[in-house]
């Protein structure tokens, strides 16, 4: 019989706290051969061969249909995938790696608390500088979505790897579309969040490929994984 | 989806040689602009929703190009190159590729690599006579390769403005109701907002400082802001100024001032967003709404009848053109009339063909005026299809 493979993050506070919660589970999981290798197992559910993926690939993992399962933030899911809906199931929260994806402005923007607003700057701005309002983010599906179910497209898109907090004061942006979960690093740059600017309250979730091969006998295993998983997170846990 | 058989090759081939020799011999102009565009011009006349359907690329010198979405774009582009006065009077006629990603999937209605056979006209000083002689030449071009049995749907953007006109709303009302027309999914929403004042109340700007701002005496409302700012430990970063603040902020505050928006315009803006039917039978119903305006004008009615009257000499059977006064409001960059050429098997959502007026798309690609500007372009792989060929 062939293996019901689950993709969980390979490094940081994701891998640790989704070890835990296996834990919480009764579930140990642990590497198999070199400790610093990318392969692991179940202990008591042989049929299940775990990979150690970084977050990010997970969500083309799942995409690819190269793994059943996988464990990652809903962010990169909608981000990444764009046929999310029908292609990957939503097997269960997680109750950690919680992360809104909101837009930020500068805090000194007195006058743009709404997207309405940043709307209503874009033709002022765009006549005085000779361009739209640019929007750093790593988000950019998720961003282009969110303003285009606003109605709002007078903007661009500067594509940010990194530190994309610093952005609006390198002048390298106008504002931005970032993760957040307290607020701080945001406020520490002087941003904002937009009244009606949280795009996605994300948080880690297991997640089904429909692009993988199923077979009864790996839907009744990953049944049998999402149970023990499931009973060992309280609801109280994964609601916000 | 591209020709994948040698004889669906030859048919798209033979059906755009029919389609061009239309075009030449009403005096248009072939020509053959660069699939691969700058993105810029792209991205900034349509917007960041245009990236979402346009295949964007950065190349080894970390150029932003795109593979042309559309022949619009790049005739205006060539038309700016090859004119140093934009407004200098020109027809153009084209066949060639285009490519748009497809979020709902490929599909042979919906290919990623589609043909596109079309003419856009520029400088014309005649208006309807410039956009009835398109619609009758697209409709000749089609019929040409073989498919009689269209439907056609027409819109007018401009209709509305002269409707606000009709309505004797103030220029601010105007130009706030113009733009939000154009934004369909929130204008519903916007225009109920409006009935209880501009600016909706949630509005979480400071009002210490609005009440303190007047656009007589812009330094000391900066300097205003400037004070809030210092109070409240807010450090003034990035690229917009605190004149740039300021202004909108006073623009905020005069809205705050102005009265709500009169219910009878909004019922008025309500009844003609539903006009919808027979184009001859939509023009009197909104001949009817214009009239009960206190400023009824029959100069926008006089566009629209005049057009369907050019129409009807061009020899377009009128029957089969239906009027919808909401169509065209989410198509990217028009600014009047809109059309849309239908065929049954096909269904509304993949049209064979469309176009319509866009005066202001050639300052985004470089003009510094207006140019008026119409043109349309015909899906070749549809029309080929419902002329019983192999695609889609």
């Amino acid at each position: 019989m062939s293996k019901l493979t689950l993709a969980i993050p390979s490094k940081g506070r994701l891998m640790e706290q989704t070890t835990d919660m296996f834990a919480r589970a009764g579930l140990v999981v642990r590497k198999v051969g070199h400790v610093r290798g990318y392969r692991g197992e179940i202990e008591g559910l042989p049929g299940v061969d775990v990979a150690y993926v970084s977050s990010g690939e997970i969500a083309e993992a799942l995409k690819s249909g190269s793994v059943h399962l996988g464990i990652t933030g809903e962010d990169l899911i909608r981000e990444n995938i764009s046929d999310a809906a029908t292609r990957i199931r939503f097997l269960h929260k997680l109750g950690f790696g919680f992360a809104d994806v909101v837009v930020a402005v500068p805090t000194c923007w007195i006058d743009v608390s709404t997207v309405a607003e940043l709307e209503e700057i874009a033709i002022p701005f765009r006549r005085k500088h000779g361009r739209w309002p640019r929007v750093a983010t790593k988000y950019i599906n998720l961003t282009r979505r969110f303003f285009g179910s606003k109605g709002y497209g007078d903007y661009r898109i500067i594509e940010s790897a990194g530190a994309t907090e610093g952005a609006p004061s390198a002048g390298m942006a106008e504002l931005i579309v970032d993760i957040t979960t307290t607020g701080e690093t945001l406020r520490a740059n002087g941003l904002k969040i937009l009244d009606d600017g949280v795009i996605l309250k994300s948080q880690a979730n297991l997640f089904a490929t429909n692009a993988a091969a199923w077979t009864p006998d790996l839907e009744a295993l990953c049944a049998e994984l999402t149970g023990k998983l499931s009973a060992s997170i309280p609801e109280k846990a994964i609601s916000r | 989806m591209t020709a994948e058989t040698v004889q669906n090759l030859e048919a798209l081939a033979s059906q755009a040689q029919t389609m061009m020799s239309v075009f030449i011999k009403a005096g248009y102009d072939a020509v053959a602009p660069p699939i691969i565009q700058p993105a810029d011009v792209f991205l900034d006349v349509i917007g960041e929703s245009l990236r979402a359907r346009t295949y964007v690329f950065t190349d080894q010198d970390g150029a932003e190009l795109c593979l042309r979405p559309d022949i619009t774009v790049p005739t205006c582009r060539l038309h700016l190159e090859r004119h140093a006065d934009p407004m200098t009077p020109a027809r153009y006629c084209y066949n060639g590729p285009a490519f748009r990603f497809q979020p709902q999937g490929v599909t042979a209605a919906h290919p990623r690599e589609f043909r596109q056979a079309g003419i856009e006209r520029f400088g014309d000083k005649s208006r309807e006579v410039a956009e009835a002689e398109t619609v009758a030449i697209i409709i000749k071009a089609i019929e040409k390769t073989g498919f009689k049995d269209w439907t056609m749907r027409l819109g007018d953007l401009g209709l509305f403005s002269s409707l606000l006109d009709a309505a004797g709303l103030s220029p601010n009302w105007k130009k706030r109701l113009d733009d939000a027309f154009l934004r369909p999914l929130s204008f519903r929403e916007a225009l109920k907002g409006y009935a209880a004042g501009v600016r909706p109340a949630s509005s979480s700007i400071p009002e210490e400082v609005l009440s303190s701002l007047s656009r007589d005496d812009m330094e000391a409302s900066e300097a205003a802001v400037a004070v809030y700012l210092e109070e409240e430990a807010i450090e003034l970063i990035g690229t917009r100024s605190l004149t740039d603040i300021t202004t909108h902020l006073v623009d905020i505050a005069e809205d705050r001032q102005e009265k709500p928006l009169d219910a009878g315009a909004i019922e008025l803006i309500e009844r003609y967003i539903n006009v919808s039917g027979p184009a001859i039978t939509a023009g009197e119903k909104i001949s009817a709404l214009i009239k009960e305006g206190p400023n009824g004008s029959g100069y926008a009615l006089e566009t629209y009848d005049r057009r369907l009257a050019l129409l009807a000499n061009a020899g377009i059977d009128l029957d089969r053109v239906t009027f919808s006064a909401e169509f065209g409001r989410t198509l990217a960059y028009y600014t009047g009339l809109v059309f849309e050429v239908n065929a049954a098997e096909l269904g509304t959502k993949s049209p064979i063909a469309g176009g319509g007026r866009y005066d202001r798309l050639m300052r985004a690609a470089g003009s510094s005026e207006d140019i008026p500007a119409v043109g349309a372009a015909i899906h070749s792989e549809r029309l080929l299809a419902v002329c019983g060929g192999k695609t889609p």
